[in-house]
């Protein structure tokens, strides 16, 4: 009784562990595969030879590296230019003396949080149509870095504030500028939240799908869960590269993820609660 | 000193810019939304105002309540089915010493992953001849499924998918919440002979109330939006049994003939929904929760 009292819980994890894992281990074995038919009639067991001649086939052929180096600097340079302006921002909303005029601010950038992204979407459109930047990677570039704002500065604002007052009355009395307070003293102590903030944005980008697909038509310039789905349309029946794909879409984020697990987990539950 | 930190052109420097990028992209939208939802602009030619006729439209129109009742089923589905099972689930992790970690790192990998990949993904598993999940059903005799082309079966296969991709994340927010509850009161019942059921809904359920709530409003939430899962693995069919609201306004919106003034009335009555509904929670079901914890 005791032991399966100990055994019980566990079996009902590992089933549930079980059912999330199986796809990945399935995409994985039916990437290396040799044909549909393999995939077909083995669908559970790994592959008889290793067919690693898919990923070459898939990265080049069907443009997975074009999608991928469209995602990977699009995520990164948005994800980057967002920290910079939001931690400019909690800095001048949390330390600088205006009080009055940040308190009004920052409710106002608050604002943002209440409305769900895809009811922007049309207006959104209409925007950059009249920008004359759909079609470019500014039509996403710029929707992802603003979308991001609002979260972004309402954490690294909990973060700043924190900051014990004396040091920076110190950095003062040494003769820094704002400015130079900014860059020299409050940006590397925030790091930590500088880091949850880059990692939340990153992902939120890399895996936008709504946008990306009605503000960009160019095959050259998608990103990759477009591209994937349009690579899905086009090789409708040949699964081993439609599962190569996969695997080069999802490795990236399961890496970071298995280096920066708790600030992930951190990081994207925070903006849902405080969202 | 204090000078420093008054330099208004430092102030200005700091905050324009993000102020700029906001007000273009969250306010100006939000309020051109709140204008063209009133006037028949198809984004070519010149509109003009048609007062509510956009909203007239749209309800009358037996597709748009079909999709309305879809948004309904992921909220069920939600409430009835997933939160249970996240709350389970919470519990049991949090009771185990053992791969603990393992657990609550594995389970919250979906929620991290593109939508559009998963939906790629469970595409393939739901395919009906070369897909996994029919050869394994093919092992007890059972025939082939058309699971995402059959008006039957379609909604159920998405709502899974849905569900796979999310409640890993919400499982973490709950555990969080539980192994932060302090040890002593299930010890102190554990040595009075409460079995790790009755602790569980005695104990444990009550004073996570409050993120079960959380959790309750951003699942409904999520489900009034939810659209990128149904474009990708259905755009709505079979004959619009998987056509959710947003789905709708993707497909009339931004098809062959776009309307974006129809579309923007869309988007606002979809805000409008999500508004109506948390305001109701609160009032019910959020109100009664603080009340017990406090």
């Amino acid at each position: 009784m005791r032991t399966l009292k100990r055994i019980l819980p566990h079996a009902v994890l590992l089933t549930y562990v079980a059912i999330i894992l199986f796809p990945f281990v399935f995409v994985l074995f039916s990437s290396l595969k040799e044909s549909n038919l393999e995939i077909a009639t083995h669908p559970f067991s790994p592959p008889k030879v290793l067919h690693f001649q898919n990923y070459v086939e898939a990265w080049v052929k069907a443009k997975i590296n074009v999608y991928f180096f469209n995602s990977l600097y699009l995520a990164t340079s948005s994800a980057i230019v967002g920290v910079l302006l939001s931690a400019a921002t909690a800095f001048a909303l949390t330390r600088m003396k205006f009080i009055k005029m940040s308190k009004v601010l920052y409710q106002f950038v608050l604002i943002g949080m209440l409305i769900p992204g895809n009811v922007l979407f049309i207006a959104q459109y209409m925007l950059v149509m009249n920008m004359g930047i759909l079609n470019t990677h500014w039509a996403l570039f710029l929707p992802y870095t603003a979308g991001a704002l609002p979260l972004s500065v309402l954490l690294i604002a909990a973060f700043m504030k924190s900051i014990p007052n004396e040091l920076e009355e110190a950095a003062i009395m040494d003769g820094l500028s704002s400015m130079g307070l900014f860059v020299k003293i409050v940006l590397p102590i925030t790091i930590p939240a500088l880091v949850t903030v880059f990692i939340v944005n990153f992902l939120g980008s890399w895996n936008e799908y709504l946008l990306a697909n009605f503000f960009i038509s160019k095959d050259a310039l998608r990103t990759l869960p477009t591209g994937m789905v349009g690579f899905r349309d086009t090789f409708r029946t040949n699964y081993k590269l439609i599962c190569t794909g996969i695997v080069f879409s999802v490795t990236p984020v399961l890496l970071l993820y298995a280096f920066l697990q708790e600030k992930i987990i951190e990081g994207v539950t925070a903006g849902s609660v405080k969202g | 000193m204090k000078q420093t930190l008054r330099n208004p052109a430092v102030y200005a420097l700091f905050i324009i810019p993000t102020l700029a990028l906001y007000c273009l992209f969250f306010i100006y939208p939000m309020v051109t939304s709140s204008y063209y939802a009133f006037t028949d602009w198809n984004g070519l030619e010149d509109y003009k105002f048609i007062g509510l006729k956009n909203f007239v439209d749209v309800f009358s129109d037996p597709d748009f309540r079909s999709a309305i009742i879809n948004n309904l089923f992921f909220i069920l589905f939600a409430v009835f089915i997933q939160v249970p099972m996240i709350i389970i689930m919470a519990i049991l992790i949090g009771g185990v010493k053992r791969l603990q970690g393992f657990y609550k790192t594995t389970v919250f990998v979906p929620s991290i992953l593109s939508t559009a990949v998963i939906g790629i993904l469970w595409g393939f598993i739901y395919h009906p001849e070369i897909g996994p999940l029919n050869g394994f059903l093919a092992l007890f005799g059972i025939d082939k499924i058309y699971w995402l082309a059959d008006e039957k079966w379609a909604m159920p296969a998405v709502l899974f998918v849905n569900a796979w991709q999310w409640m890993g994340f919400y499982i973490v927010l709950v555990l969080a919440a539980i192994l932060a509850l302090p040890k002593e009161m299930n010890e102190a019942a554990e040595i009075d002979g409460a079995s790790g059921f009755q602790r569980a809904i005695h104990i444990t359920v009550p004073l996570i109330k409050p993120i079960i709530s959380v959790v309750m409003m951003l699942s409904i939430a999520g489900a009034m939006r939810v659209v990128d899962i149904v474009l990708v693995m259905t755009k709505g069919g079979p004959v619009g049994s998987t056509e959710v609201m947003a789905s709708y306004l993707v497909n009339r919106a931004m098809g062959v003939n776009p309307s974006y003034g129809l579309g923007t009335a869309i988007s606002l009555i979809i805000f409008a929904f999500a508004l109506i509904l948390t305001a109701l929670y609160q009032m019910t079901f959020g109100k009664s929760e603080k009340g017990d914890v406090s």
